[in-house]
């Protein structure tokens, strides 16, 4: 109480211009976000384009990547990041509300608080994005291995190598096409039982046959498909860095919306300032004034 | 027909492939297609042995035949086979009939030499058109 009371009125709305005063600053240092944004930890996703994934099926390529990102320091600080904005979000909807309801000196400083906290979701939302950045152009980077990886192992095949492999080809085609006819043909010239290998083979391909029917129909094995046309590995992974540089091109959009929201909080604070610093009529320079004519008492009298 | 002295060239033939499959495999562990070389040039010695009587070599030549079918199987269905550019590799499948012999045989419906004989280039023509001689 007596502290307060120390306090003189014209100082109570001096607080409020000094701080919309600050967050106006505040706002102007907002337009170096590049420098404000490399500061603190910088976490990483280091994914590499290995010889293991290239051989994953397509779809388990993607989740591979998906997991390992989800357990990367980039991942988690990108989780973080989307939770510290929600409950900024939040935060500035109660302000929101609060702003609405308040009268007075309670509503001016609301509406400072509600205008710094403005602007710290703009640097959190930044921040978010500088984060995706980095996560999209990672993707983009380990698809574009994984693409040169995979022309690579295709155009390994040297002429004799392709020769080789469509003379084994056309061998197997030929001994399947004629291998009911020479069994019938060694049953007939012979008669002893059929060897072990024959027998076992013949159980083990219907083994083998039922186990790859499980597997081609299994969900999780489902080959990925646009429109219900099977995509191959190059088309799928082509497809997902086409979906990473569209992250991309997403970001710089929603940075311009970035930009024009922090233009906004510094039009609002700009206006803030500018409401609170105008001469109040009934104010202090005539009370001033006064204070120091009646202050001429204190000299002149005796 | 096979004690003549004639066919003692083709053994030594048989022989000398067999040989040379051998040596270009090169590697300390025979796998399926090194296997079917040497089991395919086994068959061919039974098949031109000159020592050996008409039920003996019936019965060599079946246990032989059996052995081959399984091994020219194994060796067709063999993944780790596909695009491995090797001498003997490339040899193999550059002549099917060759190589798979029972299988080629049997689905020529002709027997194992013959089809042998047919792929050396030595049909019953030339044979019996050919004549002692020096060069």
């Amino acid at each position: 109480m007596p502290a307060k009371s120390l306090v003189h009125p014209a100082e109570s709305t001096l607080l409020p211009r000094l701080l919309a005063g600050a967050a106006l600053l505040a706002l102007l240092a907002l337009a170096v976000p590049a420098q404000a944004r490399t500061e603190g930890a910088d976490p990483s996703w280091q994914p590499q384009a290995s010889e293991r994934l290239v051989k994953l099926p397509a779809d388990h390529l993607r989740k591979s990547l998906d997991s390992d990102f989800a357990r990367s320091e980039l991942g988690e600080a990108l989780r973080q990041a989307e939770a510290d904005i929600a409950l900024k979000a939040q935060t500035l909807g109660d302000l929101q509300g609060a702003i609405e309801r308040a009268k007075g000196d309670v509503r001016t400083e609301l509406r400072h608080q509600f205008l710094a906290e403005k602007q710290q979701y703009i640097t959190l939302v930044a921040r978010r994005h500088d984060l995706g950045r980095k996560q999209f152009k990672t993707r983009e980077r380990v698809f574009e291995q994984l693409l040169e990886k995979l022309g690579r192992d295709e155009s390994r095949s040297s002429p004799a190598r392709l020769d080789l492999m469509e003379k084994q080809e056309l061998a197997r085609k030929r001994f399947a096409a004629s291998l009911g006819k020479v069994d019938l043909n060694l049953l007939a010239t012979s008669a002893a039982p059929e060897s072990r290998y024959a027998r076992e083979h013949t159980r083990n391909a219907a083994a083998i046959e039922a186990l790859s029917q499980a597997i081609r129909e299994h969900p999780a094995n489902r080959e990925p498909s646009v429109d219900g046309e099977a995509l191959t590995k190059q088309d799928y992974i082509r497809q997902l860095l086409a979906d990473a540089q569209a992250g991309l091109a997403l970001l710089d959009q929603e940075e311009s919306i970035l930009g024009y929201m922090a233009k906004l909080v510094a039009l609002d604070a700009s206006a803030l300032s500018d409401e609170l610093a105008e001469p109040d009529p009934a104010g202090s320079p005539a009370r001033e004034k006064a204070g120091l004519a009646a202050a001429v008492e204190f000299f002149t009298r005796r | 027909m096979f004690r003549s002295p004639n066919l003692y060239p083709l053994r030594c033939v048989a022989f000398a492939a067999a040989a040379f499959a051998g040596l270009a495999a090169g590697a300390a562990q025979a796998g399926p297609l090194e296997n079917l070389e040497r089991e395919r040039a086994l068959l061919i010695d039974t098949l031109l042995a000159p020592e050996l009587s008409p039920a003996e070599r019936q019965g060599k030549v079946e246990i032989g035949r059996r052995r081959l079918v399984d091994l020219e199987r194994m060796v067709l269905r063999d993944n780790s086979l596909t695009g491995r550019n090797t001498p003997t590799v490339r040899r193999a499948f550059d002549n099917y009939d060759l190589t798979f012999l029972v299988h080629a045989a049997a689905e020529k419906n002709v027997t194992i030499l013959d089809n042998w004989l047919e792929q050396a280039g030595l049909t019953t023509q030339s044979l019996m058109g050919a004549k002692r001689g020096r060069r």
